[in-house]
């Protein structure tokens, strides 16, 4: 970033402006988000029962060390893996596809990205409801399946059998965010200059070779950051397992660790470990967004 | 000078009192319940013109919600006056001494033995922590079989004779009512009431001789053939079985009101009546409806029914004493009518009086559920309840579901409910 | 580009006609997929209940049946809540809008054109929000808002989300591409910072904070599980509160269900109809972001 030279005295008013605009938002965040999770932070050395009026047992890091060895967790940790991994790769790669080929359309260019982007702006309570009317095993999805696999009768048990859940969620969560991804690709691609184009194909390059060698590596830090980000977004996720496993389906493969938290802590009233748990999970977090900020940095490509 | 001293002083209380009791705001949260909010807004308005000062705020939440909503209210020591739970959600708050034990003077009895001469026997022992008295039954519910007898006829069965009196022949009767497009359900014969284990599950298990946990509380999952025998029957329910029902469908109770040739038995309590009564006068005008009781395995061991369950209103030991009071006075003062409760609700308060009187021997069918009551025992109601049933749940929907094998869920059942009883 | 593809097609064989269909086959088909649900909510909404679940579902309706968008907007008790829990949506999304658009903006300038101390921990907190789930913090944060006896009112549902870090994260990376030489040449003509602030950022930054608007509002529209901690009473109460409690109210049918997510549905999406150019702008801002 480039200062012009100013005097000190410039300077050292400019800086106490620069604090000045900050401090709104830093009090707010002291309050409503710093002074919480300190408190969780603080609470994960604690074994401590939500209801309990007994000051907690300071247990050090045995919280942690629980959480290590519980096949329960490792579940957690396995379901929000399979579930982001899941999500993000079809996400990804789907919205690219999506992505050239509707900027490869004349028309119909802005109808496709509404048409795209309509389900996220749905509630995700509305989502959920309507979803588990689809996947009823007398609803929607069984009957367009089997039609479409000319296959009567088959219910493809999207809530009941532990694979299709899985899918299930991933279906589901794809299908709200799967346009919004898909612009910031449009966006990526309406920013690489027509010239590159042009170029390789009066050098003889086919379409499919001018996607290859000339747009991917030019998307790169668009893709890099539509995967970081729908990676964060999907080791968030909650309200579509919560809304299923409400709806009947086996809590074991989709008990990703935000639900598992939920659970310790609502269910069980254990807010220590719950707390323990969220740490870890922010901690996971952490790294991927470090690497989101690193990613970001050193992938600056010049044109 | 000493006199008017005194008299200053008692005027002083006086006028404090006075003010105090001008202030008083009851808040009593509950569960969504429409026909009960009618009859519990008349009782407010009542209570609140005898006593002056006092005014009662009824708060009402999703019932899937409520125990949550209460727990992070309590948990920021920010816990309404008084609530009603399920007593397995309520159970911690009286072992964490988050309750105050009932002001029977308040309440209008003349000792704590009148309070359980008022009760059946028995009923309160689950709010009895420690020889104290935590609260008072809105409810006490157990399920028995709603049969329609339009399916049954369809299907050419005699619902008096035919309907089914083991486990064994709910899976007959089912296999003729039940109507398939190729693997997909279409007519259930019967399905359970899924998310509630402890309520109606467990008790299949007692019948074969099986136990939750042992008497001396510290064995989980006694008995496992009893609970083999159990897993095995759900997973021949089960859509990997003889395809009879599954979770994922929708829920029996709901279906069954509609009366739409879907549903023949589902499993409900009394207050059911009142539902369909609401969604569909027809069918309940009509009669072609009946309530038959929980089947008993062929080869039980031992008669037990589906387990119930209770609401309880209870009071928060964190308000001031004379809000405590007025909240015992509110309390008794609405569990006064527990014929209109039973009338105009379906839900039966265990007092005394309330079973001998006319208006309970007048509902339909309340025979059946009164004799499958002296069948039954309370819900499982331990501090950990919840955990332990979501550990019976990931065990019946493995069999169910992920086609585990009986032996290998109740391996993972016993080692998880296990741990629970000793981490506490 | 266009231009480039067009070219293409000119020197068209057969294989390019095929790839062209399939192009537009497969955009189509996922549209298809994409709109069938949102279809399927608006079908249903207009039906019995009984036809809902019929195999096979009906694509159109016999007729329309508005007694579900009655039973919807009346509820169950008559008392015809939503009306005001519509209301209440718009007020405290529409709050939460103002607010987190002023405060990111004001951060956001903070943190890409000045040099301060610590500037790069504060920045660093901030995003370290972004990464705390809800569940973690809901009771500390109950506590707060409690102790501050903001429950039951529209400060509690508005309070606690004031500002977020995305917002100020996005103002900040549309900030730091701002030339520094506009702001300098105004500062040699003797403005101050927040009249710098007032008359050249904010009517320069008009859409990014459009657009910020937009997501705000629709992240706060679909917020349950705060309102449902701390709102109790009835007039409190939010769209998705409505529609959890007309859920579980468990005499009411699928056809009346669809209609309740219907109305809860209708306002935003027309909102989005009109500001799609925001909407897809959203995106556009957050690809062009650079660190």
């Amino acid at each position: 970033m480039k200062y012009p030279l100013f005097k000190s005295g410039i300077e050292q008013k400019k800086s106490r402006w620069g604090l000045f605009f900050v401090i709104p938002s830093i009090l707010f965040f002291s309050l409503f988000s710093f002074y919480p999770i300190f408190t969780a932070l603080y609470t994960s050395f604690f074994r401590k029962k939500l209801l309990s009026l007994q000051p907690p047992d300071f247990i050090a890091l045995q919280n942690y060390a629980y959480l290590l060895k519980s096949p329960d967790f490792w579940n957690s940790i396995r379901a929000t893996a399979v579930f982001t991994i899941g999500t993000f790769i079809p996400i990804v790669i789907l919205s690219l596809i999506l992505a050239n080929f509707i900027v490869s359309r004349k028309r119909f260019q802005q109808f496709f990205q509404m048409a795209y982007y309509s389900p996220a702006v749905l509630s995700s309570v509305v989502v959920a409801v309507i979803w588990l009317l689809i996947f009823d095993p007398r609803g929607l999805g069984n009957q367009v399946l089997n039609f479409l696999f000319n296959s009567p009768g088959v219910d493809h048990k999207f809530l009941a059998n532990s694979i299709m859940v899985q899918i299930s969620t991933m279906v589901v969560y794809s299908w709200k965010y799967l346009g919004y991804f898909t612009i910031i690709f449009i966006v990526g691609l309406t920013t690489i200059p027509q010239s590159t184009h042009e170029a390789a194909l009066i050098d003889g390059a086919s379409r499919w070779q001018d996607f290859y060698y000339i747009t991917l590596p030019l998307l790169k830090p668009t893709t890099v950051l539509v995967s970081v980000m729908s990676m964060l977004q999907c080791l968030k996720t909650f309200s579509t397992q919560y809304l299923f496993t409400q709806g009947g389906a086996p809590m074991a493969p989709i008990n990703v660790i935000t639900l598992n938290i939920y659970h310790t802590a609502i269910r069980d009233h254990r807010i220590g470990r719950a707390s323990a748990m969220s740490v870890i999970l922010f901690f996971i977090m952490l790294i991927f967004t470090w690497l989101q900020f690193r990613v970001s940095r050193s992938e600056e490509v010049s044109y | 000078m000493k006199r008017v001293v005194i008299l200053f002083a008692i005027v002083f209380l006086l006028s404090l009192s006075a003010y105090a009791q001008q202030k008083i705001e009851i808040i009593y949260w509950t569960h969504e319940d429409p026909n009960r909010t009618e009859i519990e807004n008349r009782y407010i308005e009542e209570f609140e013109a005898a006593n002056p000062g006092v005014t009662i705020k009824r708060v009402t939440n999703p019932s899937n919600k409520m125990a949550e909503i209460v727990l992070t209210a309590f948990a920021a020591n920010q816990g309404p006056d008084m609530f009603n739970l399920q007593i397995e959600d309520e159970y911690a708050y009286i072992v964490n001494n988050r309750l105050a034990p009932i002001d029977y003077k308040a309440a209008g009895y003349d000792s704590l033995e009148a309070v359980y001469q008022d009760y059946m026997p028995g009923t309160l022992d689950s709010v009895t922590f420690e020889n104290n008295l935590y609260g008072l039954p809105m409810e006490l519910t157990n399920w028995c079989i709603y049969l329609n007898k339009r399916v049954f006829w369809d299907a050419g069965l005699d619902p008096d004779k035919d309907y089914p009196k083991t486990w064994e022949e709910m899976v007959e009767v089912s296999e003729k009512i039940v109507i398939r497009d190729g693997e997909i359900i279409t007519r259930r014969g019967f399905d359970f009431r899924y998310p509630y284990y402890l309520v109606a599950m467990v008790p299949m298990a007692e019948q074969l001789g099986g136990k939750l946990i042992s008497d001396d509380g510290k064995k989980a999952i006694i008995n496992d053939e009893a609970w083999l025998k159990f897993l095995t029957y759900m997973q021949q329910w089960g859509p990997n079985g003889k395809n009879l029902g599954s979770p994922t469908y929708t829920n029996a109770r709901n279906l069954f009101n509609k009366d739409n040739n879907d549903i023949a038995m589902c499993q409900s309590g009394l207050y059911q009546q009142g539902r369909i009564r609401a969604d569909n006068p027809e069918f309940y005008d009509s009669g072609d409806w009946a309530v038959i009781p929980y089947p008993l395995f062929e080869d039980a061991v031992r008669d037990v029914a589906s387990a119930y369950y209770g609401h309880y209103f209870v009071v928060n030991q964190q308000k001031p004493k004379e809000n405590q009071e007025i909240t015992w006075k509110f309390i008794s003062y609405m569990l006064n009518y527990p014929e209109e409760y039973l009338v105009k609700v379906g839900l039966i308060q265990p007092k005394v009086r309330l079973m001998e009187s006319d208006e309970f021997k007048n509902m339909p069918y309340s025979d059946v559920f009164r004799q499958d009551m002296e069948r039954g025992h309370i819900v499982y109601y331990g501090e950990n309840s919840a955990i332990i049933q979501q550990h019976i749940r990931e065990a019946v929907e493995s069999v169910m579901l992920a086609g585990r094998t009986p032996e290998a869920a109740l391996q993972v059942l016993k080692l998880k409910v296990q741990e629970v009883l000793e981490e506490e | 580009m266009q231009k480039k593809w067009q070219k293409k097609t000119k020197n068209s064989n057969i294989s390019s006609i095929i790839i062209n269909s399939f192009i537009w086959l497969f955009l189509i088909g996922t549209a298809m997929f994409v709109l069938a649900p949102l279809v399927f909510m608006f079908t249903a909404s207009v039906m019995p209940a009984s036809d809902v679940m019929k195999m096979p579902f009906p694509w159109i309706p016999k007729g329309i049946y508005w007694q579900n968008y009655w039973q919807g907007i009346r509820g169950n008790d008559g008392s015809f809540i939503y009306i005001r829990n519509i209301l209440n949506s718009f007020i405290v999304a529409s709050s939460v809008t103002v607010t987190t658009v002023i405060l990111s903006a004001i951060t956001g300038f903070g943190l890409a054109k000045y040099r301060f101390w610590g500037r790069n921990a504060v920045f660093m907190l901030i995003m370290a929000t972004f990464m705390i789930p809800f569940e973690a913090i809901m009771i500390p944060l109950y506590l707060v808002v409690t102790k501050l006896g903001l429950q039951n009112s529209y400060q509690g549902l508005i309070i606690p989300f004031l500002v977020n870090a995305f917002g100020i994260f996005l103002m900040r990376q549309y900030f730091i591409t701002f030339p520094d030489e506009i702001l300098d040449a105004a500062r040699i003509d003797g403005a101050s910072e927040m009249m710098i602030f007032r008359t050249i950022i904010v009517p320069n930054s008009i859409p990014a904070m459009a657009t910020l608007a937009v997501l705000t509002f629709k992240s706060q529209w679909d917020n349950l599980l705060w309102p449902l901690l701390i709102v109790q009473s009835e007039e409190m109460k939010t769209i998705p509160q409505y529609i959890v409690r007309f859920i579980s109210e468990k005499h009411t049918d699928e056809g009346a269900l669809m209609a309740v997510a219907s109305i809860a549905s209708i306002p935003i999406l027309i909102l989005f109809l009109r500001l799609s150019k925001y909407f897809i702008g959203g995106a556009a801002l957050f690809s062009s972001r650079k660190g």
